[in-house]
Formats: C-alpha cells, sequence, structure tokens
C-alpha cells in the first residue's frame, strides 16, 4: 500500500507558504490491490453501509436514503466538523463530494483498475479538501485528528479487509489495564 | 478477570481487567489453558520495541479451550481444546493464500502505526505493541481469537497441554527456520540459539534429513537440552566458533546457518562491545553478533534462515551475502501452514517440546516468571503459566 501527497495548488496561488510538507497536503491518494473482480469491489462500495464502516472511527457516517451521507469528524480542541457528501451523478464514477455549507469542502474519488495475473483489482483513493482559508492557515494535517493520508490508506486497508473477509479488524473494546479495564 | 500487563520498563503486574469480548462474527473466546514466555517478549519489556501502552495485556504463545462461539464461525465448537498461533491471519488475503500468513493484508486493527516503519503492514500479533496490531495477549484468564476457523487449531487427544502449547510459537517458528533451509541429503546445519525457537529447529532439521546438528549458545543446561534432541553442542565462550564449525564439516562450512538467537545476542570481542555501546545509546536496537557470525561461517552457496527478531541493524556485512552467494531466508512465523504436520510429529513422538517447560508459574506469578526466564535462573528455558 502506497500513499502520496503532493502539494496544494491552491495554497501556492493564495501565497501561503508552509515548512511542513504535510501541512500543504490537501490532495492525498493511496491504493490496495483487492483479489476480487471490479463488480464485486463496485458493488460493495455503493453499499450504504460500507463507508461508515471503513471509516469508523476516523470520521462518523451516516448515510440518507437520497444517496447522500452526513459526516462528522473530531477536530482538535473539542471542535467537531460537519458535512454533507453526495455521490458524482455519472454512474461510472466512484466517490463523493460535499454540498454546500461543509466545514471543509471535499471529494473523495475511487478508481479501479484490473490488477495484473488473477490478483484482482487496483483500487485507489483519492481524497481532496479544500479548506476555508481561515482553517488552512492552521495547516491541513492540524485539521483533523488524523492525517489525510493515513485516512485515505486505513480507509482502503478497512475496505480490503471487508471485501476479503466480511470483516474490518479491530480491537476496541478489549481488555487492558487502564479506563476502568477495557480499552474502548 | 486477572491478566499479566505490562506498565513500562521492566515493570509486569497482574491486574484485574475486563473479560474479551467476541467483536466480530469470526471471533472466538478461549479459556486459557496454558500461555508461556517467549525471547521475543524481552524486547518489549527492556523497552527495545515501540508503541506498547501501559495496560498492554502480554502473551502470544498459548493453548485453551474454546467458551464462547461468534456467529459466522463454522468450524470451531464450544468445548474444543485448541492451540492459536501467534499472528491474527485470515485465510482469505493474497499472502495467506501463499501460506505467508504472518504477512495477512487484512488482520492489522491500526495500520497506520506500521506502513512508516516497514512500508506496509504485516499481521496483527496477539500482546505485541501497537505496531503489531495491539491486539490483547493470552497472559490472561480469557483472550479473544478473530478468524478463529483459520487460526483455531484443534489438539488431538494424545498430545499433551504443554506440547501443545508450544506448537503455537516455538515449535512452528523452529520448524519454518528448518523449512527455509531446504535440507537435502547430507546436509549439516547450525543454530545459533538453544532457548525454545533454536531447539525446535535443531529437533526440526532432524526430522526434515540432516546429516547432523551443530547447536551453539554458552548456557550448560540449554546446550544438554540440545544434546538431549540429537544435536552436536557447541559453547560459544569456550572455542573460536567458526573454526569449529569448519573442523566439524570438513572445511565446507555448514549449509545452512540457522540465527535464533535476535536483537540481543550475547558475543565476545570487540564487536560485541560495539553493539552493546550502541544499544545502549539507543543509536540501534540490535547487537547482531550471532548474525554476523553465522554469515561468516556458513558455506558459500549456503542458506542463511533468520528466525531471530530484529529491529533496525546498521553495519549490517552485505559483502558478506554478496561475495559468498547466501541465500537468505527470514520470516515470522507462518504458524498456521505448519500446526497440523506439527501436531502429527508430536503424535509420532518426533517432535518433543513439553521438555522446554522447565518452570511453572501460576498467572498471579507471572512477574516472577519473566524474572527468571529473562535472567535464565535455574536453568530456566520457559516458564509456563497457568490461569
Amino acid at each position: 500500500m502506497q500513499a502520496q501527497s503532493h502539494h496544494d495548488d491552491l495554497a501556492h496561488q493564495d501565497g501561503l507558504a508552509h515548512d511542513d510538507d504535510q501541512d500543504r497536503a490537501a490532495s492525498v491518494s493511496a491504493a490496495v490491490t483487492i483479489g476480487k473482480s471490479a463488480n464485486e469491489v463496485r458493488s460493495l462500495w455503493l453499499d450504504p453501509a460500507t463507508l461508515p464502516r471503513i471509516m469508523e472511527p476516523m470520521a462518523r457516517i451516516t448515510p440518507r436514503a437520497d444517496h447522500t451521507a452526513d459526516w462528522e469528524m473530531d477536530a482538535p480542541l473539542g471542535r467537531t466538523l460537519h458535512w454533507r457528501t453526495r455521490r458524482p451523478e455519472e454512474t461510472d464514477r466512484l466517490g463523493w463530494t460535499t454540498v454546500d455549507g461543509a466545514d471543509v469542502p471535499n471529494t473523495g474519488t475511487l478508481i479501479l483498475r484490473p490488477a495484473p495475473g488473477d490478483r484482482g483489482t487496483e483500487v485507489t483513493l483519492k481524497l481532496r479538501f479544500d479548506p476555508p482559508g481561515g482553517l488552512l492557515g492552521s495547516g491541513i494535517a492540524r485539521l483533523f485528528h488524523v492525517v489525510p493520508r493515513e485516512m485515505a490508506m486505513k480507509a482502503l486497508y478497512n475496505f480490503r479487509a471487508l471485501a476479503l473477509t466480511g470483516e474490518v479488524p479491530t480491537t476496541e473494546p478489549q481488555p487492558a489495564a487502564r479506563n476502568g479495564g477495557m480499552d474502548k | 478477570m486477572r491478566a499479566l500487563c505490562w506498565n513500562g520498563v521492566n515493570d509486569l503486574r497482574v491486574e484485574t481487567v475486563a473479560d474479551p469480548e467476541i467483536l466480530n462474527p469470526k471471533d472466538v473466546i478461549l479459556k486459557v489453558g496454558l500461555s508461556t514466555t517467549c525471547g521475543s517478549d524481552l524486547h518489549l519489556i527492556d523497552g527495545l520495541i515501540p508503541t506498547m501502552r501501559e495496560g498492554d495485556v502480554l502473551g502470544h504463545e498459548f493453548m485453551g479451550e474454546v467458551v464462547e462461539v461468534g456467529s459466522e464461525v463454522t468450524k470451531v465448537k464450544r468445548g474444543d481444546r485448541v492451540v492459536v498461533p501467534s499472528f491474527v491471519s485470515c485465510g482469505e488475503c493474497f499472502h495467506c493464500a501463499q501460506e505467508q500468513y504472518s504477512l495477512c493484508d487484512t488482520s492489522h486493527p491500526k495500520p497506520e502505526l506500521a506502513e512508516p516503519i516497514l512500508g506496509y503492514p504485516t499481521a496483527g500479533i496477539y500482546g505485541y505493541s501497537h505496531a503489531f496490531g495491539g491486539y490483547s495477549g493470552a497472559h490472561a484468564e480469557y483472550v479473544r481469537v478473530p478468524f478463529a476457523d483459520v487460526d483455531c487449531f484443534i489438539v488431538p487427544e494424545d498430545v499433551s497441554d504443554e506440547t501443545a502449547l508450544f506448537i503455537s510459537d516455538a515449535a512452528p517458528t523452529g520448524y519454518m527456520g528448518a523449512d527455509f533451509c531446504n535440507i537435502q541429503q547430507g546436509d549439516v546445519i547450525a543454530v545459533w540459539g538453544c532457548g525454545g525457537v533454536g531447539l525446535m529447529a535443531q529437533q526440526s532439521a532432524k526430522i526434515m534429513g540432516a546429516e547432523f546438528v551443530i547447536a551453539i549458545d554458552r548456557y550448560p543446561e540449554r546446550l544438554a537440552m540440545a544434546e538431549a534432541l540429537g544435536a552436536v553442542a557447541i559453547d560459544y565462550t569456550k572455542v573460536d566458533v567458526v573454526e569449529m564449525l569448519k573442523d566439524l564439516t570438513g572445511g565446507r562450512g555448514p549449509d545452512a546457518c540457522i540465527d535464533a538467537v535476535g536483537m540481543e545476542a550475547g558475543g565476545r570481542g570487540i564487536q560485541q562491545a560495539y553493539d552493546r555501546v550502541k544499544q545502549a545509546l539507543y543509536l540501534e536496537t540490535d547487537r547482531g553478533y550471532a548474525l554476523r557470525q553465522a554469515m561468516m561461517a556458513c558455506r558459500k552457496g549456503g542458506t542463511l534462515s533468520v528466525l531471530g527478531v530484529y529491529g533496525l541493524m546498521d553495519k549490517f556485512p552485505m559483502g558478506m551475502i554478496i561475495n559468498k552467494g547466501l541465500t537468505v531466508r527470514a520470516a515470522q512465523q507462518h504458524g498456521q501452514a505448519y500446526v497440523p504436520r506439527l501436531l502429527e510429529h508430536a503424535q509420532r513422538g518426533e517432535l518433543t517440546p513439553a521438555a522446554m517447560a522447565t518452570h511453572h508459574f501460576s498467572l498471579e506469578d507471572g512477574p516472577k516468571g519473566y524474572d527468571m526466564f529473562k535472567h535464565k535462573t535455574d536453568g530456566c528455558v520457559r516458564a509456563v503459566f497457568k490461569p
């Protein structure tokens, strides 16, 4: 699995300068190969229950009946960020776009292509965050508790696990000598 | 329930924690029958592996009885007496399909911690830090086992709990190390380390038809145990190991060398002093004396099979591998590939790991058991805990 980040062109156009590469990484991508056909991968992705499962606990997602979904992400200083997303109108595209009024406008794009040999389907998830100027000033990496490239990578790891095993790996809750004996 | 918990460097305590729960439909809950110490735990206890959290339950080598079964478990039943390899493996992914179970692509709940270290996450491990998944360990009364139909192996009636216990980790790790050597008629195999994994590698090499096996260590009781399993034992503090191995092999050198020591290898001389200083200063995590010696001793074109746990070692003599044309094989144990045949070897009396259980403790005495194991007090090869 590889995740890549590149500089946010908009940030450069705005003349914003950051020392930390991570701060400027408003566009990220990650990829996994899943040993399933593209059709199987596509139908799992389109199941409304999938995105909430693979994004948990990074984001809390509530699917709605009209192919939209409400997202909540925890942010530093006790803030919670909200937005609503909708699926692309083109039926051959997979992913989401935020509708007007999002705290952090963003898009997710899922790209499927056949893997070589009998290795299934290569799945790439591209995330792009376009925070309003004030938020970007504090740096994209500090916008959420999780940095976007980790978010893309972990979501795809979980997506592959769900596709192959029907489960998302978890350890919570489990025994530990903290938090009253249970890790939550 | 009670569980043996890590609370910091050299700080183990038995504490009361919550019981584990079924979290996914392919899980089972095991009532732990026996669990044991492993040399790799010492790296956690000594603080050489990051991403431990205070309160983590240790233990990755265990057997027990199934007491609760998830809704999608079809083969394993309540009441089954089972042994479980230390890596959590799904049986469905690319790597599991190739029997590379410790490289499972789906069992790591925290892949974001592993990817920056290794490039790609490995399988999760019980009780072995959050970079390896953060699964709660088996030094406890109960433990949750995911993917039970893949990872639980029913123990035949004529195999004892103690024998089954070591078929969780020491035996499959040692057996895999011998398997890496692709042993041919007339091959001589040298094994550095006579701990649980080393002893099992030695016995496995014999099972696979090695002409003879040479065991290298410095503790008399461990060397005696290796001899009892049929190996030629060498005390590395008393002889020049490389010269001795040449003598024993007509100048050819061992056809394959197995490193069952890892990052906390003891040794002699200037190289050992250098390794110790760098490790003490946290300039690197590994000493690596055994590995360097194995590379020197191995015959040209031979195989170096690495089972010892390593972190990040610099000053690695790559030229030795290239100029001698060595084949290097290494992995964490792919236990699910080996457990069925190991149980058969045990039934036939060819594999006898139970003798390694030199010291028995209640779970409550777990910290004492680890202390004896760490310092090899009273000839302790393995401390075994019964909850």
